[in-house]
């Protein structure tokens, strides 16, 4: 906006020939907006990340969409500028003289103030309403999260049926470096697979074993921190069947970057599926896991062996580890 | 100073800064432990590897780490790595001694043995006496038994094998002193257990980080720093030779 006000004056020392610079940029500066808005809200913003796998994927991408609608613009306004500027106003050969002197414009002040105060105040209240509306976009809340908008409560920790209004819980646990995915309304088994299915609000309740991770399903939208001793909590409703990649997102040792797997979104019916198979395949194990809770502490064992007891072990979390051993850092 | 006096001491000492830092970028940075080649040890589509854990390190500057063993498959001696590779679309009979003590899981999760043939290994336990008979486990119970050391997972393959422990608390105060253990006569009746499994490598080529799941990092903050997060110890590569 302010290059169209000031432009004016410019040409005045830049010989400019008569030509009408600040309506040419302006009719230039809305054309280009035009088509650059449609083709960013049209052709380019379906095919934005994170995709439309789930509710808060789909609308991340529209915020994406909005977001870059609203700064192409602003892009073409200061290139067109930029551009201009090279073309028409640059120091002739030999012309060592000084530009004219560029006073206070009220009127361009004030419309720039006014302008930008409004685009900023709404995109505020925008993206406040899209923090809401997606039950938190898909970020981490902590273990009380406020925003969950459009998700059933939690009728049944240890039960769940289709059809029910009751959200699927899935316990997301980081290791290094290696994430787990707990089912407690299927008897509490623990796979290394992420399966989901489409069409159902889920609850990811994301915690950790050891350091800091991050739980990031790309393509669901989804990411929160994995944090040892917290439940943080974060809600996703998958909406097309397909794959999607998981990705810790929080450096947490050697393997980081290899701390990564693949999870899918199948129809409910195929879930049920899994669900009843996996439980039967792990049942030797699940028996082993301790009593399913929002939090790991590998400290508290309830079966801690003989043997283990007279080696000097009391749990399972490194504790029992000699804090005076010099490679302690 | 003359002008190509200055260039030329310019130049030299630019050179010598970039060959320090690709020295300390090559030395330190990139280096990684030896790589066992069993690529052409395979026949009849199956491959044999052998590795071992110990209690300590004492081949390094690191003796009270945790550590694996890689065998060669030419000299049959055991050496200081976890890099090894193997051919494509094979099967894999891996064997590895275990002569650590026992450690709970923290997650006993990976006590089920899964993505190997059966989803079982085959364990034989050596008390320092007699050798047990081979049985076929498929769960561990880390905490309620002294049941395993270390853990050989590729999560990449979705293998994952608890190694088994020896099982009693005599046993466990009578671990092999040197390392790897095999190599000191007097560790040949150290309490031990031999796990046997096998597992086929993919159709393709690729390389496959392998780890222990187990925090046996001695001395760190909840056993995850020193050998859990240094290769050649506790963590390796397995490259796969399409």
């Amino acid at each position: 906006m302010a290059a169209e006000a000031s432009s004016p004056a410019a040409p005045a020392a830049g010989s400019s020939g008569g030509r009408r610079d600040g309506l040419w940029l302006l009719v230039s500066w809305i054309v280009l907006s035009i088509i650059g808005c449609l083709l960013v809200a049209l052709v380019w913003g379906p095919h934005l990340p994170p995709g439309a796998a789930s509710n808060t994927a789909r609308s991340q991408q529209v915020d994406f969409t909005v977001l870059g609608t609203i700064a192409t613009p602003v892009v073409i306004g200061v290139l067109l500028y930029f551009g201009w500027a090279i073309a028409f106003w640059r120091q002739k050969p030999g012309d060592e003289t000084d530009a004219e002197p560029i006073h206070g414009n009220a009127r361009v002040s004030a419309i720039w103030i006014t302008a930008t105060s409004a685009i900023v105040l709404a995109l505020a209240v925008y993206g406040t309403i899209e923090l809401i509306a997606p039950a938190g976009a898909g970020a981490g809340q902590g273990p009380q999260p406020v925003f969950n908008h459009n998700i059933p409560a939690a009728a049944s920790d240890t039960s769940w049926s289709p059809g029910t209004n009751n959200v699927l819980q899935v316990q997301v646990i980081g290791q290094q470096w290696a994430w787990t995915y707990r089912y407690p309304q299927f008897g509490g088994f623990e796979t290394t697979n992420l399966v989901l299915p489409v069409g159902v609000p889920v609850r990811f309740n994301v915690t950790s074993l050891d350091v800091i991770h991050s739980f990031w399903a790309y393509q669901l939208g989804v990411k929160a921190d994995a944090n040892p001793d917290v439940n943080n909590v974060a809600y996703t409703t998958p909406e097309h069947t397909g794959g999607f990649t998981v990705r810790c997102a929080e450096l947490c040792g050697i393997w980081h970057g290899a701390m990564y797997d693949y999870g899918k979104i199948v129809s409910v019916s195929d879930f049920m599926s899994w669900t009843h198979s996996t439980a039967i395949q792990l049942a030797a194990v699940t028996k082993l896991l301790p009593p399913y809770a929002l939090t790991y502490d590998p400290t508290v064992v309830a079966s801690m062996g003989k043997v283990n007891t007279q080696l000097g072990l009391t749990g399972a979390g490194g504790g029992f580890y000699n804090p005076a051993d010099p490679e302690q850092p | 100073m003359s002008l190509p006096a200055r260039v030329t001491t310019l130049v030299i000492a630019f050179l010598a800064v970039v060959a320090g830092g690709i020295y300390v970028a090559l030395h330190y940075i990139g280096a990684q432990p030896p790589v066992e080649n069993y690529t052409s040890y395979a026949s009849n589509g199956q491959v044999n590897v052998t590795l071992m854990t110990t209690a300590q390190t004492t081949v390094t500057n690191k003796p009270d780490w945790v550590t694996y063993f890689i065998q060669n498959p030419s000299t049959k001696q055991f050496v200081h790595t976890t890099y090894f590779e193997v051919p494509a679309n094979t099967k894999v009979n891996v064997t590895i001694l275990g002569y650590d003590g026992c450690t709970p899981l923290r997650n006993p999760v990976w006590g089920k043995v899964a993505g190997v043939t059966g989803n079982v290994e085959n364990v034989q336990f050596f008390n320092g006496k007699t050798m047990s008979a081979s049985q076929p486990i498929s769960t561990f119970d880390s905490w309620a038994d002294c049941s395993v050391q270390h853990t050989f997972a590729i999560p990449g393959l979705g293998v994952n094998v608890p190694i088994a422990s020896v099982t009693t608390f005599n046993e466990n105060s009578n671990l092999c002193g040197t390392s790897p253990c095999t190599g000191d006569p007097s560790d040949a009746n150290s309490p031990h257990t031999v796990v046997k499994f096998s597992f086929t490598t993919p159709k393709t080529g690729g390389v496959f980080r392998w780890q222990c799941f187990v925090p046996c990092g001695l001395g760190y903050v909840d056993g995850n720093g020193g050998p859990m997060g240094t290769p050649g110890y506790m963590m390796g590569q397995m490259e796969v030779q399409a």
